[in-house]
């Protein structure tokens, strides 16, 4: 019998990216994954991760029977039983502690499109307030910082830009194919500046490559305005009738000569300078991207506010070839903030990080740990996760286990047997991205793509249908009417005037609107002043400074003698996305396993050499590590670098859950005071492998 | 005749053409079996792509005794039959671009073959620093690439002063 070949057009979700892709079957079994040579964003082209969703989706340890925790080990279950012992479960706990006892947490596991809405949804309707996500560790600290500044968080326009300036961003790792966006505007002529503590794969093509010391790049931006305040350089007329603070901003910068900002981030006066003047001489041409190595520090928030300023500075924002705002689809609103508000339940976290809640809607995840472990400052007592993996990604990861471990339920829906699946009491089997149907938009090229469900297996639920049936067990099944998730999306996509049929038959996309510069402009920025803010009324009423003030990283301004280096996690490998992939074993033949990225100098010092397994101590805990030694341009020495997601090294053994950024409650994870040991077989070395 | 134009200049050494190409070889993500080969230098930052140009007057193809090599009419590419390859390595010799690499295993040489006209390695090339292009398409894109460098001198010497 001839094999029946078929090509199907769908959007890629191993990472964030949703490249367009040509899906290969044979049979009905997938055997191949090509980028969409129709599709905008990625024009044909795709990342090996993408290629590999393959041994994803039929990888033998995908978990496709429901899981229950018995006395004797795991123990298969009917899907409907696990639903009704599930749904019994949280009745009987909602009903002693109350709803607000009751969390769920959405991660990038299984990639979602609008489904983290549905997660929203159920556990509003079920009357807690209580959303966790992975958003709350990644992104949300460059959203605010933006939103805070310019009322939204605008996107770069690399193709027509003269000046690029990436701070903490790894694209070629992160977001694989916006490189292309950026070399082909480099091959027009256009200047890259990339400012990054390592020689990041992006850096290699960097013009100029500002090795500031972690943590400091508000030091940088407060210096950048300093000289092209100084040089006369700035958009004055933006200025004047676009900005408030403007004022208090040229008080500020004062301090912040070369030579000051020399001292404090290491990157030479003479490049501040450069840096400054390739700025004003492409203004305002200089499109801006902030990644999430500025996220993840005591200071962050501010940092990225400080950043942010300098397009607004320089006339470049809401500008062709600068940076300007993108709205997304108006899809139907999914969540039920506006129906059913539960702030006065007191979300986790939403006292201490307002901001964070106030404009997010993001519980705390720290938080979360403090109220399992200590009722503090109230009973969380059951948690259902979808796609999420905070054994291995959220701070201190011994605590994390130690809170997962103690709740009365833990829920966990999941592709594979992860170390937070592990230590559940139900795991449920999740359906990867090529197995469900949702909407997505890509904001930047303003098109909306309905992704198909290329394959399926029996009794493996895909979002939709999860939340429903637990919904109508738990007598709050009137908040998901819909039959399926074809059902859903129609009701979602009502208000855009496009149907799902015409998505269908587009797999590239369907333009949902255009989008030009100058509109914010004309029509007032999103900010409560209207304007860009410089100051933010919004935080000193907050008892925050209105000012993005500069503060030195603790190593910095108070140094640890006991830990000498400083460390920074969880920088972006090509191959894997956070925890995830490290189960494919072709990936391994390329990135085998985890390091500790050192300084060949640091590795003199220590008398190590690459390959030699070091314990790295915090004063969190321990990890033990090989060392790779980089070349002396790769990292600066007394910095080191360790990737987060590695079962066996898991970093976040060491990083900080209690130490943040004031304003969006971000852990310090990429300013690590640690030090490190050599010779690891001895008894003191335990306590390094979780 | 379409060929793969490499641009140092965008190459990030992400190596997704190297891991690309491993995996049509052998299934896998080992890089010894990649027929493109990305060289990094740190110190200079420099990355080198190098891949098999088919070229013209192909010393790999003439040098061959066993007449193993051979140019498939339709794309140009140069390509080897494993079956005829006696293992003599002159192809490897011949190639002054160390562009055709020894097999152990199978004991033959391997090279490039475009992969059927559908190169994998650019279509993977997330950079952009690789295109399968026409060679005056190529030279185009070379002389505006010049050009460009060029004029982010300019600047970035204004910016110096």
């Amino acid at each position: 019998m001839a094999q029946e070949r078929e090509i199907q057009q769908t959007l890629c979700r191993m990472c964030d990216d949703r490249c367009g892709i040509d899906v290969h079957l044979e049979d009905g079994r997938i055997i191949d994954i090509l980028g969409n040579k129709d599709h905008l964003w990625n024009r044909g082209r795709l990342c090996v991760k993408a290629r590999a969703a393959v041994d994803m989706v039929y990888h033998p340890d995908r978990i496709l029977t429901p899981l229950k925790r018995t006395g004797g080990g795991w123990q298969e279950i009917a899907l409907e039983q696990a639903l009704d012992e599930i749904a019994a479960r949280l009745a009987e706990i909602g009903g002693r502690h109350g709803p607000r006892s009751i969390a769920v947490w959405k991660g990038e596991a299984i990639g979602f499109g609008q489904q983290e809405d549905l997660a929203r949804r159920f556990i509003h309707a079920l009357g807690s307030p209580n959303y966790l996500s992975n958003d709350s560790m990644c992104y949300a600290s460059r959203y605010l910082g933006f939103t805070l500044v310019d009322g939204g968080w605008p996107v770069p326009d690399l193709e027509n830009s003269r000046c690029i300036v990436l701070w903490g961003a790894n694209p070629p790792f992160a977001h694989p194919n916006m490189t292309q966006y950026i070399t082909a505007a480099r091959r027009r002529g256009a200047t890259l500046i990339v400012v990054d503590p390592r020689l990041s794969a992006i850096a290699r093509r960097a013009d100029i490559h500002a090795d500031l010391r972690p943590g400091t790049d508000g030091a940088l931006a407060w210096g950048l305005v300093h000289q092209i305040v100084e040089m006369g350089a700035y958009d004055k007329d933006f200025v004047a009738r676009h900005t408030v603070g403007f004022p208090r901003v040229l008080e500020y910068a004062r301090a912040f000569t070369p030579e000051a900002v020399e001292k404090e981030t290491g990157v030479p006066a003479t490049t501040v300078r450069a840096i400054a003047r390739a700025m004003a001489g492409a203004a305002p041409h200089v499109a801006a991207y902030v990644g999430n190595g500025l996220e993840h520090h005591e200071n962050g928030v501010n940092n990225i506010r400080a950043v942010a300023m300098l397009d607004g500075l320089l006339g470049a924002l809401d500008r062709e070839g600068g940076t300007f705002f993108r709205g997304a689809p108006p899809l139907r609103e999914l969540t039920l903030y506006d129906d059913v508000p539960l702030t006065h339940l007191g979300p986790l976290g939403a006292d201490r990080f307002p901001v964070l809640y106030d404009k997010r809607r993001e519980c705390h995840t720290m938080t979360a740990m403090e109220a399992i472990l200590h009722d503090d400052p109230y009973p969380l007592r059951a948690m259902i996760v979808t796609g999420a993996n905070p054994a291995a990604t959220n701070p201190n990861s011994t605590k994390v286990l130690e809170a997962l471990e103690s709740l009365d339920l833990l829920v966990v829906r999941d592709l594979f047997m992860s170390e937070t699946a592990a230590v559940a009491d139900y795991v449920l089997p999740a359906a990867s991205f090529l197995e469900r149907t949702e909407l997505h938009a890509h904001a930047k090229h303003q098109i909306v793509s309905l992704t198909r469900k290329v394959v399926s297996w029996p009794g493996v639920q895909g979002e939709y249908d999860f939340w429903h049936d637990l919904a109508w067990r738990l007598g709050i099944g009137d908040s998901f009417p819909w039959d399926d998730e074809t059902a859903l999306n129609r009701w979602l996509l009502e208000p855009t005037g496009l149907s799902l049929e015409e998505l269908a038959a587009h797999p590239e996309g369907v333009e949902y609107g255009s989008a030009r510069p100058g509109g914010w402009r004309e029509h007032g920025f999103e900010t409560p002043s209207g304007k860009v803010e410089f100051t933010s009324e919004y935080l000193k009423d907050l008892g925050f400074d209105e000012l993005p003030v500069y503060l030195s990283p603790a190593y910095v301004d108070e140094p640890d003698q006991e830990y000498p280096f400083v460390l920074i996690t969880g920088a972006r490998k090509l191959l894997y996305l956070h925890s995830r992939f490290r189960n494919i074993p072709r990936f391994l033949t390329a990135i085998p396993g985890p390091e500790v990225e050192m300084h060949p100098s640091d590795a003199v010092a220590l008398g190590v050499k690459d390959g030699d397994e070091v314990r790295v101590v915090s004063r969190v805990g321990s990890v033990r590590i090989p060392v790779k030694v980089m070349s002396p341009s790769e990292i600066p020495p007394g910095t080191l670098q360790i990737t987060h997601g590695w079962k066996d090294a898991n970093v976040n053994l060491i990083t900080h859950d209690d130490r943040f950024d004031p304003i969006s409650g971000f852990p310090l994870m990429k300013s690590v005071e640690v030090r490190v040991e050599k010779g690891t077989r001895g008894p003191d070395a335990l306590g390094g492998v979780a | 005749m379409r060929i793969v134009v490499v641009d140092p200049d965008s190459c990030v050494a992400c190596r997704n053409c190297e891991y690309a190409c491993a995996y049509r070889q052998n299934g896998d993500f080992a890089r010894s079996a990649s027929h493109i080969r990305v060289n990094f230098y740190p110190e200079e930052r420099a990355c080198v792509p190098l891949t098999c140009m088919h070229c013209a007057k192909a010393g790999c193809l003439e040098v061959c005794p066993a007449a193993a090599i051979s140019r498939d009419p339709e794309t140009g590419a140069v390509e080897v039959d494993e079956t005829r390859c006696a293992g003599c390595k002159m192809c490897l010799l011949a190639c002054p671009y160390g562009n055709v690499h020894f097999d152990k295993v199978a004991s033959v040489s391997r090279k490039c073959d475009l992969c059927g006209g559908d190169p994998m390695c650019v279509r993977s090339c997330t950079a952009g620093a690789l295109q399968f292009v026409e060679a005056d398409e190529a030279v185009d894109r070379r002389r505006e690439a010049v050009d460009a460098r060029l004029r982010r001198i300019l600047h970035l010497d204004k910016a110096e002063k």
